[in-house]
């Protein structure tokens, strides 16, 4: 299991149903500390009480330094994660992880947000903060009227900035219709079910540099591609995820490897590796040791697979 | 060698447990041999405690890395967010491993350098891991402890 000191403790403050299956939570320090800070656009990790970590957007404002919040749809043929979500109570303690940005917020003069249902979440700090600044942006949002998010606080925030595609009305939103009017300068971010994703990006293969996309909470990051890691003495594999560190990857499956700088300096974590080619990116390690060592901190992976002395 | 020097607190820093951002308080309370009271490091809360360490049971920064961070790199960083407890002004601390300071009344011994932590750039969003090498502070046991206040004055013991 995860160490607390290695992640941030919080205490479950509230949870409230703000749309049919969806919870949302309200994540304090224990003794009302301020909390890490985010960016628009991050996301945490939940350590749930069986030992899945599941990533969820932020969707407080980040000028709000007290409070994580997240909103979960329950999914109830999924995993597992929004079911322990939607269990956990209020007064309940829950690690998580510091924020991690994979979908920031760029300065482009006109940002043009696109959320199909529970998409919505990464969006919420982006509106609090360009709402704030003044910043010009439109928000299109998919979803039923009866379990959309959020509602009452984005007719707040938006102002005429929103359009809402309604599905049980008959109000479907086209992409083409989205993408056309969009100008030589202005930025778009979406957040939605793959597919609504995989449309966009086929669609927006001339402005590839100003799209942004997340698929509900995982970022689709293609310079970081998952791997798996082969432990030679225990014959075990442990998965890494998209975005995340080999390090990481290994703390999550409670392979102990001791670590400190974390940024490819010390060499505290210097691992034997076996087989596999992997991605140096420390700047100590001697080039007469990169053949047979590795950093799990900082390096990577440039193939499916990478086997480790472990 | 007895080096003649001067310095003075200007800030300082705790934070309960690990990743919280550090707090600036009027004044510290020094427990000898333990820690600072409040911060992690005393309360085993810290994202290193699994490796005790005497040595750190205190730690310094120099202001002046601060403004060379802003002169050399355009990095704005503030006083509260270096992570270390005591913020210094005048005080040489790469040159006192292994000598003995005083602040206020407390007695410090300093034990190693400080070295930087990734963690640092994900509370801050800042890219300082790297500028911060080779002057990231000082760790330090507390030999003599009591408060000691913005202020203070710092000084070879």
């Amino acid at each position: 299991m995860v160490k607390p000191i290695h992640r941030v403790t919080t205490v479950i403050k509230e949870t409230r149903d703000i749309a049919p299956g969806v919870r949302l939570l309200r994540l304090s320090d224990p003794d009302g500390w301020d909390l890490p800070p985010f960016s628009p656009g991050a996301h945490i990790h939940i350590h749930l009480p069986d030992g899945l970590v599941r990533p969820y957007s932020l969707c407080g404002d980040a000028a709000d330094r007290s409070s994580y919040f997240i909103a979960v749809q329950k999914e109830p043929d999924g995993r597992g994660g929004s079911r322990q979500v939607h269990a956990l109570q209020q007064g309940e303690r829950i690690l998580v992880s510091l924020p991690k940005n994979l979908l920031p917020l760029t300065n482009a003069p006109h940002v043009i947000l696109i959320a199909g249902g529970i998409g919505i979440t990464p969006f919420m700090p982006m509106i609090h903060e360009m709402s704030r600044q003044g910043r010009t942006f439109e928000l299109h949002y998919a979803s039923r009227q009866s379990d959309a998010a959020f509602l009452p606080e984005l007719e707040a925030l938006c102002a005429g900035r929103m359009t809402r595609y309604d599905a049980e009305r008959g109000q479907r939103l086209r992409l083409d219709d989205v993408i056309s009017a969009i100008d030589a300068t202005g930025h778009l971010y979406c957040c939605g079910p793959e597919r609504m994703i995989g449309e966009l990006l086929a669609k927006t293969g001339h402005m590839r540099d100003r799209v942004h996309v997340e698929y509900f909470g995982v970022s689709a990051d293609v310079g970081q591609q998952a791997y798996e890691i082969r432990l030679a003495r225990s014959s075990r594999t442990v998965p890494v995820k998209q975005g995340q560190t080999m390090l990481e990857a290994l703390r999550a499956a409670d392979v102990d490897v001791s670590a400190s700088c974390e940024g490819g300096i010390c060499l505290e974590c210097k691992t034997r590796y076996l087989e596999g080619t992997p991605v140096h990116r420390d700047i100590t390690m001697p080039k007469s040791e990169r053949d047979t060592h590795l950093t799990p901190c900082v390096s990577g992976c440039a193939g499916a697979s990478i086997t480790l002395d472990l | 060698m007895h080096m003649s020097w001067k310095g003075i607190v200007i800030g300082l820093h705790i934070a309960p447990r690990s990743f919280l951002p550090m707090k600036t308080v009027p004044q510290l309370e020094l427990v000898a041999n333990v820690g600072i009271t409040g911060d992690r490091y005393a309360s085993e809360d810290g994202y290193y405690s699994d490796r005790p360490e005497e040595g750190r049971q205190i730690t310094l920064f120099e202001a002046e890395t601060l403004e060379a961070l802003k002169r050399d790199c355009g990095i704005d960083l503030a006083a509260d967010e270096h992570r270390r407890n005591v913020t210094t002004r005048h005080v040489p601390l790469n040159h006192l491993v292994g000598q003995r300071i005083r602040i206020g009344d407390c007695l410090l011994e300093a034990t190693r350098l400080s070295t930087p932590c990734r963690h640092i750039e994900q509370i801050t969003g800042k890219d300082i891991f790297e500028p911060l090498l080779h002057r990231s502070g000082l760790h330090a046991r507390i030999l003599e402890g009591g408060i000691i206040r913005a202020g203070d004055t710092i000084c070879p013991a």
